[in-house]
């Protein structure tokens, strides 16, 4: 009798660890190297349904120039990607090239190859001297400057013609258009305003910075200066005057820029991708391209540059990453990516090819004017993890002064 | 001493897996809790219970906490009522009826995030279903319908709908199994005293269901407590922190604001919080009598 | 003979009831059931099946929408034209792998209820019929188990399986979700176990049978009930299972839907009508499964509620 309970016993461990390694068997890989060399791990999001065929692409030239070293891709949608990469941080598992926005926290944490580190002195020459600034931390570059982009102001002109607007250059005129455009009813909205989550830091960086506020330096994080209340306020006149859609605060601006693709807002802030969009999607659409308003009609863009930046894990894979962006950075290689994905390249080679673009040719125009974020403040990420959780509280009962003190305490906190 | 080793065989695997997987993890979240870790995940030295102070000390924690406690609450006590009478329903004859009862197992059968997707498409303004259903009706003056999913009061009213919906099938069932061991005797002999439907619902099968229902209600809790993708797909794009519960917090403190710090501190107070709801529970009710 | 109330004689739903093997074949005539009341049941069974079917209708038809027609700000309710290649091109979406996102899930629920299977059974059955040192500490470790959920243990966990060398495989995740659905099971399949009497047991022990011969030969056939519902839940379970997903399997092949669905909510468009077709094919399976499944369901939540 003992025997057999002892059998049992032992069966049961058996069966549970055979499945466990059937299972481990027939699992999903770990990406390991297929052969010797070098295996380089690339985290990236997805900027549109392109994307990944894109960065196929790419790996796949490389990959034949440099036999030994294979690529492994990961994309992410933007949603998950921030917390991808947090995790894999935490647990020492950080890609060797990544794709993202803030990079300040990781250089703080020392993290980062210097990007001297890690392109040749060509590569690193060709890029336009103030992106390349704006990449510093502390005089030493962390991030490579990858796509870049500026906002500018879409307008339907055919709504706006209807409602008898005229296109507005200040705050003011802004408001009055968006009013008569929203009077149409039906369904239309005057001004398209996304303080949602997605991208609310852009809308707010839009409207404060337009009214002579900032976010803050290198240095500084300065969310509830009083410049910004300018532009807070102003949003919530807006709102309240029924120049905006309904419920601002929780709308997010890629659903939002497709009500304005099928023709029911009257303007809206978009990026060089929408043009490509409006094209796929209602070519019909009657539409033009203007600067952004701001309070007083003076010249100004948001510019926003994503970066790619390397990771030093191990520090044995320098090389390898080196030769794989110097590859990604050469003009023939990098130009057709930006140019695919609607975006304005970073390079100076890139904007002498891409100068005649006509898509590309209104925000060519604004980009001298452009203010970037303060991503080389270690506070940023925190920041604009804020702005995205807090902003959109602008439309509700709290006053604009609140939200912007709001925000700063959980920057402040972080 | 050696009872427990010849269990061991038996119950082994069990430990071995409860051990490595939860345990240690748990662990790992009690120690996080009392450390200072950077946005990057570095951990940066020990702060004693200052992420609790913190964390307590956040404007909206208690109604977080608070909110958490409806959510619970309405959440279960919803299912159960509806469970009761749709069991009841459901044990009736009637033309059709298997196809009701199959009809009710659909939800059950789906992944939650799917079901929490397809109402939260269809409570999109402009384009969603739901929306135009209403405006089309009446119920709704503005053309694009309502954002119900951009107000916290409306889109946390939704994703108690949601919520209860998916936890329907369960409930219902295990309901539904208690009503047939209610033995037909008892409810005969109720009716020959003259007792009327409801009469004899309330006081003769209701406290013979005693069993299934304690059950369904304690793994209710326990599920809908910890419940997090409909909570975060139906509220996701609401500023603020108006509609949040306990766990959707605890996203927020690890995605957004990128701090596992204080967000392994408010897992803890959650992990504590369900210790107590259930250890309570378990002594009112005695779901677990012989165990 | 006795006689049967209506409540009793309900074919279809076998579960160890007391019965003396009557069963009458239904006839839902008027003159069985008054007629305002079967109306008034057809009525409520009606209302009941259109709320419940309504959401995965709407799923329905907008998987065979086009991506312009199920983002449209005049939405329809019935597709213009009826799309059935979508439930050829989702399956290429660059965004992800979704063939690939499928037999992810299946693979790991069903190994994850193999394991499951595997290790709270025997672990069910001792605890039931034997008492040891340190019985109740396990079942209270069980208990434990149940209340934490993977969602809050997701950067220990990541740690953990890089340690292990297997983050990022579907072993982790099979471990994971058999881990935390293993409370359930033992809970389940514990009660069942205890309802059997002692007796039954004790017999075949006269009959010489050893302990895992009296699991095997004696119990487990009068416990299939109870084992089946633990299956269920925990194939559901793992079928739902995000937060963890979503953490500890990073390469787009690897992931299961629950993740892979949410990378349609993209920087630019989501595509609804993808992430309902998947939804369908996800879905139908798993409800035939569970149709197939009904009778033992109930018998199996009639004895795990009967104390």
């Amino acid at each position: 009798m003992a025997q057999y309970k002892r059998l049992g016993g032992i069966m049961a461990i058996t069966l549970a660890t055979a499945t466990g390694l059937t299972a481990c068997g027939f699992g999903g890989s770990s990406g390991e190297a297929s052969g010797g060399g070098t295996t380089l791990d690339l985290l990236v999001p997805s900027y549109s349904d392109a994307t990944q065929g894109l960065w196929n692409d790419v790996i796949a030239g490389f990959e034949d120039e440099n036999p030994d070293i294979d690529v492994n891709l990961q994309v992410e949608s933007w949603d998950n990607l921030e917390s991808v990469i947090a995790t894999k941080i935490q647990g020492g598992d950080a890609p060797d090239i990544y794709n993202g926005g803030p990079f300040a926290g990781f250089a703080e944490d020392e993290l980062l190859y210097p990007v001297e580190d890690v392109v040749s002195e060509d590569t690193l020459a060709d890029f336009q001297p103030s992106f390349l600034e704006n990449a510093q931390v502390d005089g030493t570059a962390y991030g490579l400057p990858f796509i870049a982009s500026a906002r500018a102001l879409f307008v339907n002109d055919a709504l706006l013609e209807e409602a008898g607007a005229e296109v507005p250059t200040t705050w003011d005129e802004l408001l009055e258009s968006a009013k008569k455009v929203s009077e149409l009813g039906g369904g239309v909205a005057g001004y398209g305003m996304p303080l949602g989550s997605e991208e609310a830091q852009a809308e707010a960086a839009v409207w404060l910075w337009g009214g002579g506020g900032s976010f803050g330096d290198a240095d500084e994080i300065t969310v509830d200066a009083p410049e910004n209340l300018a532009g807070a306020e102003f949003i919530k006149t807006m709102i309240d005057e029924g120049a905006t859609q309904a419920d601002a605060g929780a709308t997010d601006r890629s659903p939002l820029m497709d009500i304005f693709i099928q023709g029911k807002i009257g303007m809206q802030v978009g990026l060089p991708p929408t043009v490509g969009q409006i094209e796929s999607d209602n070519p019909d659409l009657e539409y033009s391209i203007h600067p952004i308003p701001t309070e007083d009609g003076s010249p100004f863009t948001l510019g926003v540059a994503d970066h790619l930046m390397a990771f030093q894990n191990d520090g044995d894979k320098q090389e390898a990453i080196t030769a794989f962006l110097d590859y990604f950075y050469s003009p023939e290689v990098y130009v057709p990516w930006v140019q695919a994905e609607g975006f304005l390249p970073t390079t100076l080679s890139g904007s002498d090819q891409l100068a005649d673009e006509e898509a590309l040719a209104p925000f060519l125009e604004v980009l001298p004017d452009a203010q970037f974020y303060p991503t080389t403040n270690p506070d940023w990420q925190a920041t604009d993890s804020a702005f995205k959780a807090l902003f959109g509280q602008l439309d509700s009962k709290k006053s604009a002064e609140d939200v912007l003190a709001d925000i700063q305490a959980q920057v402040d906190a972080g | 001493m050696k009872d427990l080793l010849k269990a061991l065989p038996w119950i082994g695997p069990a430990v071995a897996l409860i051990a490595t997987v939860v345990l240690f993890p748990v662990g790992l979240m009690f120690w996080n809790s009392t450390r200072d870790i950077s946005q990057s995940g570095v951990d940066k030295g020990g702060v004693g219970l200052d992420n609790f102070a913190t964390v307590v000390g956040f404007d909206a924690f208690w109604p977080i906490l608070g909110r958490t406690v409806v959510w619970v609450v309405v959440v279960v006590a919803c299912t159960l009522v509806i469970s009761l009478a749709l069991a009841a329903l459901l044990n009736k004859a009637f033309p059709g009826r298997r196809l009701v009862r199959m009809a009710v197992i659909v939800p059950w059968a789906s992944s939650v995030v799917m079901t929490t997707l397809v109402v939260h498409y269809g409570l999109e303004p402009y384009f969603g279903i739901i929306n135009s259903f209403l405006v089309d009706v009446g119920l709704i003056d503005s053309p694009e319908g309502y954002g119900w999913t951009r107000h916290a009061g409306t889109a946390f009213t939704w994703a108690m709908v949601v919520a209860v919906f998916v936890s329907l099938p369960f409930t219902t069932y295990t309901i539904l199994a208690g009503l047939q061991t209610v033995p037909g005797e008892t409810v005969e002999a109720a009716r020959l005293d003259g007792a009327n439907g409801v009469r004899t619902y309330l006081s003769v099968v209701l406290p013979q269901l005693r069993g299934a229902v304690s059950v369904a209600v304690l793994i209710n809790i326990i599920n809908v407590f910890n419940s997090l993708p409909i909570l975060r797909v139906m509220t996701g794009s609401i500023p603020g922190y108006d509609a949040d519960t306990v766990m959707t917090m605890i996203f927020k403190y690890m995605q957004n604001q990128r701090q596992i710090d204080l967000a392994s501190a408010l897992s803890v107070i959650a992990f504590l919080v369900v210790v107590v709801i259930v250890a309570v529970y378990v002594r009112l009710v005695r779901p677990l009598e012989e165990v | 003979m006795a006689v049967l109330t209506r409540e009793q004689t309900t074919p279809g739903t076998a579960g160890p009831l007391p019965t003396d093997g009557l069963r009458r074949r239904r006839r839902y005539t008027a003159d069985q059931v008054p007629l305002g009341s079967l109306l008034l049941r057809l009525l409520g069974g009606l209302v009941v099946l259109v709320v419940f079917l309504l959401p995965y209708l709407i799923m329905f038809f907008g998987s065979v929408k086009t991506k312009a027609e199920i983002r449209s700000v005049d939405p329809t309710y019935f597709p213009r034209e009826w799309h059935w290649d979508n439930y050829l091109t989702m399956w290429s979406t660059p965004e992800t792998p979704l063939l690939q996102n499928l037999i992810s899930t299946l693979v790991i629920s069903l190994c994850a209820t193999l394991v499951v299977l595997a290790v709270a059974l025997p672990a069910a059955y001792y605890t039931a019929r034997f008492r040891f040192r340190g019985r109740l500490v396990f079942l209270f470790l069980v208990i434990v188990t149940q209340m934490v959920q993977p969602a809050v243990l997701t950067s220990g966990l990541f740690r953990e399986f890089i340690a292990m060398g297997i983050l990022d495989t579907w072993l982790a995740m099979i471990l994971v979700n058999a881990a935390f659905n293993l409370s359930f099971a033992v809970w389940i399949m514990h009660s069942f176990f205890a309802g059997i009497p002692r007796e039954v047991d004790e017999a075949a022990q006269l009959d010489g049978a050893g302990t895992f011969a009296v699991l095997t030969r004696i119990n487990l056939p009068l416990v299939w009930p109870g084992i089946v519902t633990a299956v269920v839940f925990t194939f559901v379970a793992s079928w739902n299972e995000f937060a963890a997903s979503l953490v500890l399997l990073t390469t787009a092949g690897n992931q299961p839907l629950s993740v892979a669905l949410t990378k349609f909510v993209g920087q630019y468009e989501t595509s609804w009508h993808y992430v309902f077709g998947v939804s369908i094919v996800a879905i139908v399976p798993v409800v035939l499964l569970f149709m197939a499944i009904e009778k033992r369901l109930v018998g199996g939540l009639v004895a795990g509620s009967v104390k």
